[in-house]
């Protein structure tokens, strides 16, 4: 209790000397009122709000796209009405801290209104999120001291439907990175998949090998083929083997000039030898060895 | 012996004299009433402290031209507010672009206390720079003016010294202490990439013209922040243009002037003589000139010899290395630059549109430059591409570096081996599976008795 009486004594103690100790005369404003008038609606309707001397309307004030905001107050100096030689409103984004200032219109007697559409609005304050702040500044020339205060809060009402215009300005600066985005690599099928086919490919080499068997294929040739024709026979099994090694080494290693002479030499020993070989193998023939 | 050490020692003066502007130190002033040039003599000795050899001229003289056989007479020029109509046919507006365009520096000063004249108006329109109609407005705050000197007409701003124009711009003109900027004459900015604001009026200034009678503003073009009172300008060149509303703050009363701001009741000095220099020295490229050295690319690996510098062919999906080396001119020397805290330096990929924009990080510092460094993959894209360098910023210098390379596609030996790829495994056992039912074949063709025979053999 006790505390509260003294902070009560300090604050009234401070709003009287406050005012005297910082200037001797300064400005201020009175009789001002706030409202909105919609289009198209009748006289009176809409929104209507005095501002306290001096301070800050507590209530928001809403400005919609077809709406006009009507401010009016009187300026003073030192409590009498004085024309000013600014008496403006001040509307500032606090995000951005983008300011405008809109004269009023002042007769002699200090009284000033002013009237503001969104089409008065710069752009930029038409898709802010928060509300404006609006001021009033009332500063002539001379030592008294100017004024500027808080007014109210105007909230800029957008209709939905309507996008909101936006600037596009262009400014030096850092841009997005940028990442290619590589075409993804070509991809295998899963491993099981392919050595399930692997053997099945594989499988068909002993499958073949079976079913000779099972005709009754033999070698028993061999030993009379040789015995006959033993260099024919080697060396035209020798070519045909060396010419799949060639194939082979075409597939890992070599280039196409490296293996046509070789492929050359090992066909033109494989034709010379090959004649013989098959001439002992149409005498078994003409024998009805076979 | 002795000539030897006179010419070493003239031309170590010589040196020194040359020593603060990255681009030369003849300086025109261009001043109509020569009994002013007292006035701002403060700011005479520190230019000619900074080696500039100034040379004064009234617009009227005949002599003065800013050209001589072609090219340019003086490296920087400073054009004081004529008290007539204007510069006179060798300042023409086209005389002065030109003389931008051929890489000169302009600081041109206006006044509020005078009417400007319609050729320096037209000037401005050229720069994008827009003066009010009348072009004889002044700016007036009644909440930061100085009590001392205009406690009547408040047409003495008092100002914090500019910090960053952005987050991502170097600080060239920020400090400590107050500005006093007396009678400006406001400008306003147009939307141009070029410009950049350093120093905005007060929120709650605005302008008026003090000829015209009326009691109470109503009718004004700019307020507040929207009326700049120094802004620059770089041309693509990056020669600089520097606007100053107001004359009298580089006049020695204000260098050293004790300024009162209403209701704070403390009393400072301004620091006008620092901003001034500040000023200056940036129009006049002693700050924020860029030189880019060596440039280099070459394939990520761990050994570079001098064949594998900047190779003008790279293959698809090559990793890569580009480092560029960029020094930045402070003062009088050259010193490694430093980015803006926020800022980025960026590598373009491009052909026709970039395919990678990357960060360069600063990899090393020289004695005298930073060099920056990134490592990429080449995209999978052939055809011509660049490595771009693009940098341009607000009160630097521009960068503008192209090279061309060549990105070709795999060569037919460049690509993995078959066996390498697991799907083309049951392929290859095919072919050679062919290959052995053939061999087994010929074999069996060959020396195989056939088995009805040795049936009838045995029959």
């Amino acid at each position: 209790m006790q505390l509260w009486h003294s902070l009560l004594q300090l604050t009234v103690l401070a709003s009287t000397a406050l005012p005297t100790a910082v200037a001797a005369s300064a400005w201020g404003f009175t009789d001002a009122t706030v409202s909105v008038h919609t289009k198209g609606t009748g006289v009176g309707a809409g929104f209507r709000e005095a501002i306290p001397n001096n301070k800050a309307l507590s209530k928001p004030v809403s400005l919609g796209s077809a709406d006009t905001l009507k401010v009016t107050l009187t300026a003073q100096e030192d409590r009498t009405a004085k024309r000013a030689h600014q008496v403006f409103l001040f509307l500032q984004d606090p995000q951005t801290g983008l300011d405008i200032s809109y004269p009023f219109s002042v007769k002699d007697n200090g009284k000033s209104r002013i009237e503001l559409t969104q089409k008065d609005l710069p752009v930029q304050f038409l898709s802010v999120s928060e509300p404006l702040d609006a001021r009033f500044l009332i500063g002539s020339f001379g030592d008294s001291d100017a004024y500027n205060g808080a007014a109210f809060k105007l909230t800029v009402g957008r209709n939905p439907d309507e996008p909101v215009p936006t600037v596009e300005v262009s400014r030096y600066g850092k841009l997005p990175e940028i990442h290619h985005i590589f075409k993804t690599d070509a991809q295998s099928p899963p491993l099981v998949i392919t050595l399930a086919f692997l053997a099945l490919v594989l499988a068909a080499l002993p499958v073949l090998g079976g079913v000779w068997l099972f005709l009754g294929v033999n070698l028993n040739h061999l030993p009379t083929a040789f015995k006959s024709a033993p260099l024919p026979h080697a060396v035209f099994l020798g070519s045909l083997f060396a010419i799949q090694g060639i194939f082979f080494l075409y597939y890992t290693s070599w280039n196409l000039f490296q293996i046509l002479p070789a492929v050359a030499v090992a066909g033109t020993v494989a034709f010379v030898s090959g004649s013989r070989a098959l001439g002992e193998v149409q005498g078994r023939r003409l024998a009805g060895l076979r | 012996m002795m000539r030897w050490c006179l010419s070493f020692f003239l031309f170590g003066c010589l040196a020194v004299v040359n020593a603060l502007s990255s681009s030369g130190n003849r300086l025109l002033v261009v001043l109509e009433d020569a009994s002013e040039k007292s006035l701002y003599s403060t700011f005479w000795s520190d230019l000619k402290a900074r080696g500039y050899d100034i040379a004064f001229e009234s617009p009227k003289s005949d002599k003065l031209s800013l050209f001589d056989l072609g090219e340019r007479a003086y490296d920087h020029l400073l054009l004081l507010p004529p008290k007539s109509k204007g510069f006179g046919p060798s300042l023409s507006p086209k005389n002065i672009v030109d003389f931008l365009n051929k890489d000169g520096n302009v600081l041109l000063t206006l006044s509020g206390k005078s009417t400007t004249p319609s050729a320096i108006s037209s000037l401005l329109l050229e720069l994008d720079l827009h003066l009010s109609t009348d072009r004889s407005s002044v700016i007036v705050d009644h909440f930061n003016y100085d009590t001392l000197s205009a406690s009547e007409k408040h047409d003495v701003l008092l100002l914090q010294r500019p910090g960053q124009l952005r987050p991502d711009t170097k600080a060239y003109f920020d400090g400590e202490g107050v500005l006093a900027f007396p009678s400006v004459a406001p400008h306003t900015l147009g939307d141009n990439i070029l410009i950049a604001p350093v120093l905005r009026a007060p929120v709650t200034a605005y302008s008026y013209n003090p000829k015209e009678e009326t009691t109470a503003v109503e009718d004004i073009s700019a307020t507040g922040s929207q009326l700049a009172l120094v802004s620059t300008l770089q041309t693509r060149s990056s020669s600089r243009f520097t606007l100053l509303g107001s004359v009298e703050s580089l006049q020695d009363k204000w260098f050293s002037a004790t300024v009162k701001a209403p209701g704070s009741g403390k009393e400072t000095n301004t620091v006008n003589q620092d901003f001034a220099k500040q000023l200056t020295a940036w129009t006049f490229k002693e700050y924020g000139v860029l030189k880019v050295g060596k440039i280099e690319h070459h394939l990520a690996q761990d050994e570079i010899t001098a064949e594998d510098l900047n190779p003008t062919i790279y293959r698809v999906k090559n990793e890569t290395v580009f480092s560029i080396e960029i020094s930045e001119y402070s003062n009088d020397k050259w010193v490694p630059f430093e980015l803006p805290a926020d800022d980025a330096l960026q590598l373009e990929f491009t052909m026709l549109s970039p395919f990678h924009r990357l960060k360069l990080e600063p990899a090393y510092h020289t004695e005298n430059s930073t060099v920056f460094r990134t490592q990429f993959t080449v995209p999978d894209q052939h055809g011509i591409f660049s490595f771009r360098v693009n940098y341009k910023r607000p009160f630097l210098t521009a960068i503008e570096e192209k090279h061309e390379v060549t990105v070709r596609h795999f060569a037919h030996d460049e690509f993995p081996r078959s066996w390498k790829i697991s799907g083309g495994w049951v392929w290859i056992a095919g072919l050679w599976s062919v290959i052995g039912g053939f061999m087994a074949f010929v074999i069996v063709w060959l020396y195989s008795e056939p088995a009805s025979a040795k049936v009838k053999k045995n029959q």
